[in-house]
């Protein structure tokens, strides 16, 4: 009987006791610095080395380049880059090879959406998801 | 109101008597609304969180919500089920636990059918809800259903029998088994039953928390192991009636124990007579749903089998040496 | 005088059920409430982790290790980055293998706070899941500091780890875990002492030392029969021989012995934790001089470690290429599995989940 009522004891303590819960819609989380949301690319960056998406666990990175516009130009520049984020499991190896820092995590994570289709995001819409973006670098 | 309620029979009076059972079951409605809401919340405070808060001020409004919710969902009943068994269930269910109700009074005054075997009607209805909970398991043609349909019975049975040997004590003491004159017999004693029946009291409240199927005793429906027990294949309003039928046993129940235990609508003391009875009896009724819920937040389940071993081979003879030292003692004093 | 006949009913528990974890499916013969067989089947939740490892080169790898045992994803890091490790012949800078140590056993902590919390809700409890949780959120939130994510970390690196500690948290672990040391005492005030929740786990699901041993289990499901043995202790990886701590045992091997074990872990992981934070060294590397190509010499390797579940072991074949050949995980929760058939028989059904709560298995590793 006694351990009943030390536990009945806990929990008349804790019922007037602090909450714990934060007001998450309302309020939004403020994540630390490292904390690796969706990514933010850098087109003006990219020298299309490829690296991202050969390390890319799970092939979720899709990117093609071009030959640049003004032909005194070596290399080549990005033309397409396409994150698949119904399978990118947000692991950090694609900016943790770039050697450019062109694609870097921000601290967003809202990724919830009503189609499938909208996980799919295209460079213009990486490049707009430009706030909170990581300070801290490899 | 005792008059009121004598007066023959009639069309006028007859539509009187039904507005006013309908109105019972309005403040039972309620009750079990916010008793939800209140349930949540306590368990909520309990578990450092807030329970419901965004449905209305201060989520006021979830229960509402939910129940609309529960109405608005698609009636299904399983291929194989055994169909007017299965329709009716719920309502073989519920029925009774809103017809005990008849005899509660509230106060001296407000108060249904004024009984002479209140106790004995109340206990008696209330087994009744057993054979719904039973037909349901067996209707849904599920095997958990059917597990929990048979745990329900043997759980009802087993502690129906201490229930009513916890009460005889009292019984002997007041030689009624009306309930205002339980109350009148404790304003009579100036004190109320819980201390000189401490042992039927105890006893009383473990076997009303296993009759109530709630923690500790929530086998029936032990959600880690048989799902929902008896109402895993029901869903919309079926599963509300039996929801109903669970909380508004809750309200008889924490009527019954502040009635017959704690001195009904009596005041603790005498000079605080001067507020009304109905008050303190909503009091105590208060604290009674609380201690239900406290200990809901609190205890880890029984297993089946040692729930039937402390039925019938602790509480039963502890229930019966209780009638036998009141008898005694009601004969030497 | 007719005779009533019985019959045997099969009842399937899960996949989708309440306390089997994930997806976990049981095949339940049973006579009334008493179980007359328990046919556990598996893999539902497989991902093929081992046949997509032989196409990925090792820091690939790595994500998919917090995949497996998703409650200790730091451990299942350190698992495979040690046996690279190992097959490399790798030197760990010190102040790596400190953090890693600290990430360790915060998250063996954090492992059986899961635990603690769903085990007392399959026993039909509902707060201690909560309370368990608020302080694993305080684990988490170290983690999500250190490594950016809260579940799935991808910290370890083979040679090191991803990133240094940031300013102050060191200190702050250290704070936590003073915290830590005196809240567990609400915790036995909640559960321990309850004496419906003793009746429900003295006696229960007892098997012995030789049973255990037969069936290969490790981890606490083999030190509640008496066996002491535990990899930190016996064969000391990483810098866990510089630390002191004891190994606890039971001689019961019934569900209350699992359960004492693994609080007394917790309290011993914080020790552990308390004593590496004392000793954390002020400067130095995180990262070892490791080529940028990793490719382990041809070969086998097999290393092992003391995860939350029991021992977790990886062996790699490799081929001097830069993606194992062939690669197999020892996943503990898989192995501890194993015996559940065996003890269940003749146990009442309400025992269940009892019994298989406190094997604490997670699905991600059985099924990897």
């Amino acid at each position: 009987m006694l351990g009943l009522a030390k536990g009945l004891s806990y929990t008349l303590k804790t019922l007037v006791g602090k909450k714990v819960t934060l007001k998450y819609p309302d309020e939004p989380i403020i994540m630390p610095d490292r904390f690796r949301g969706i990514q933010h690319f850098d087109p003006e960056k990219c020298i299309v080395c490829n690296q991202c998406a050969r390390i890319c666990p799970t092939q979720c990175i899709d990117l093609t380049g071009k030959k640049p516009d003004d032909p005194e130009k070596k290399g080549k520049v990005i033309n397409t880059y396409d994150i698949n984020f119904e399978i990118c499991i947000l692991c950090d190896l694609c900016t943790e090879v770039c050697p450019t820092e062109a694609i870097v995590m921000t601290n967003n994570f809202e990724l919830a959406s009503f189609s499938r289709d909208e996980l799919f995001k295209d460079m213009k819409w990486l490049h707009e998801n430009n706030t909170n973006v990581r300070k801290e670098q490899h | 109101m005792s008059q009121f309620l004598a007066q023959p029979l009639g069309w006028g009076t007859g539509l009187i008597f039904a507005l006013s059972a309908v109105v019972l079951l309005g403040v039972v409605l309620g009750f079990v609304t916010y008793a939800i809401y209140f349930e949540r919340k306590v368990v909520g405070w309990v578990q450092f969180r807030h329970g419901p808060t965004r449905t209305g001020p201060l989520g006021l409004l979830q229960t509402v919500a939910d129940v609309l919710k529960l109405l608005l969902k698609e009636d299904i009943i399983p291929a194989l089920a055994d169909k007017p068994l299965f329709v009716l269930a719920p309502l073989i269910a519920f029925v009774p636990s809103f017809a005990v109700l008849a005899t509660l009074p509230f106060t001296e005054s407000i108060h249904f059918a004024d009984l002479g075997i209140g106790l004995l009607y109340y206990i008696a209805v209330s087994g009744i809800t057993t054979l719904g909970s039973l037909c349901g398991a067996w209707a849904a043609n599920n095997k958990y259903s059917i597990i929990g349909g048979m745990r329900a019975a043997a759980q009802m049975i087993s502690y129906e029998i201490p229930l009513i040997m916890s009460l005889v004590g009292v019984i002997l003491m007041t030689g009624s088994l009306n309930l205002i004159d339980i109350v009148n017999k404790q304003a009579e004693m100036g004190m109320w039953f819980f201390i000189p029946q401490i042992l039927g009291f105890g006893i009383f409240i473990i076997a009303s928390l296993a009759e109530l199927s709630r923690t500790p005793f929530d086998i029936v429906e032990a959600e880690s192991e048989l799902v929902a027990g008896h109402m895993t294949e029901y869903s919309g309003f079926r599963y509300a009636f039996f929801m109903l039928a669970e909380y508004v046993y809750v309200f008889g129940m924490a009527s019954i124990t502040t009635l017959v235990f704690l001195g009904g609508w009596l005041p603790p003391f005498e000079f605080l007579g001067f507020i009304p009875g109905i008050v303190w009896f909503i009091l105590k009724f208060s604290f009674m749903v609380f201690f239900y819920m406290w200990l809901r937040a609190t205890f880890p389940r029984m297993r089946a089998d040692q729930l039937m071993q402390l039925g019938w081979k602790v509480l039963l003879p502890l229930s019966l040496v209780n009638i036998f030292v009141t008898a005694l003692l009601k004969e030497l004093l | 005088m007719g005779t009533i006949t019985t019959e045997e009913m099969m009842l399937n528990m899960g996949p989708q059920h309440p306390s089997t974890h994930g997806v976990l499916r049981l095949v339940v013969t049973l006579d009334g409430e008493t179980i007359k067989a328990v046919d556990p089947v598996i893999g539902y939740l497989h991902r093929g982790t081992e046949k997509l490892a032989e196409d990925l080169n090792y820091t690939q790898i790595i994500p998919y290790t917090d995949r497996m045992d998703y409650l200790a994803a730091m451990l299942g890091n350190y698992n495979i980055v040690h046996c690279v490790e190992t097959a490399l012949g790798l030197e760990i800078p010190e102040r790596a293998e400190y953090i890693r140590v600290i990430a360790m056993e915060l998250q063996r902590i954090a492992s059986h706070l899961v635990w603690w919390g769903t085990y007392l809700m399959d026993i039909g409890a509902t707060t201690p899941f909560l309370v368990a949780f608020r302080d694993r959120e305080t684990i988490l939130n170290f983690f999500n500091e250190l490594s950016g994510a809260r579940l799935t970390y991808n910290y370890m690196r083979v040679g090191g780890v991803k990133w240094d500690v940031p300013p102050g948290w060191v200190e702050r672990v250290g704070e936590f875990v003073q915290y830590m040391k005196k809240e567990l005492a609400s915790y036995h005030q909640l559960v321990t002492g309850n004496e419906i929740f003793l009746k429900r786990v003295i006696g229960v699901g007892a098997y012995t030392a030789e049973q255990a041993i037969n069936y290969g289990l490790t981890g606490v499901t083999l030190r509640c029969t008496g066996v002491k043995w535990d990899l930190r202790r016996d064969e000391p990886y990483s810098i866990y021989d510089r630390f002191e701590f004891d190994v606890p045992t039971a001689t019961e091997g019934d569900c209350w012995a699992r359960y004492r074990l693994r609080m007394e872990e917790i309290v011993q992981s914080l020790r552990i934790v308390e004593q590496a934070v004392a000793q954390f060294p002020n400067d130095g590397d995180f990262m070892a001089k490791v080529p940028r190509v990793i490719r382990p010499p041809a070969g086998e390797c097999y290393t092992r470690m003391e995860s939350s579940k029991g021992e977790l072991g990886t062996y790699i074949y490799s081929e001097g290429k830069d993606k194992p050949y062939r690669l197999k995980f020892r996943r503990p929760s898989f192995v501890n599995l194993s015996i559940l058939p065996e003890i269940l028989k003749g146990e009442n059904m309400a025992n269940t989940v009892a019994i298989l709560g406190s094997i604490d298995i997670v699905l991600g590793e059985v099924d990897a």
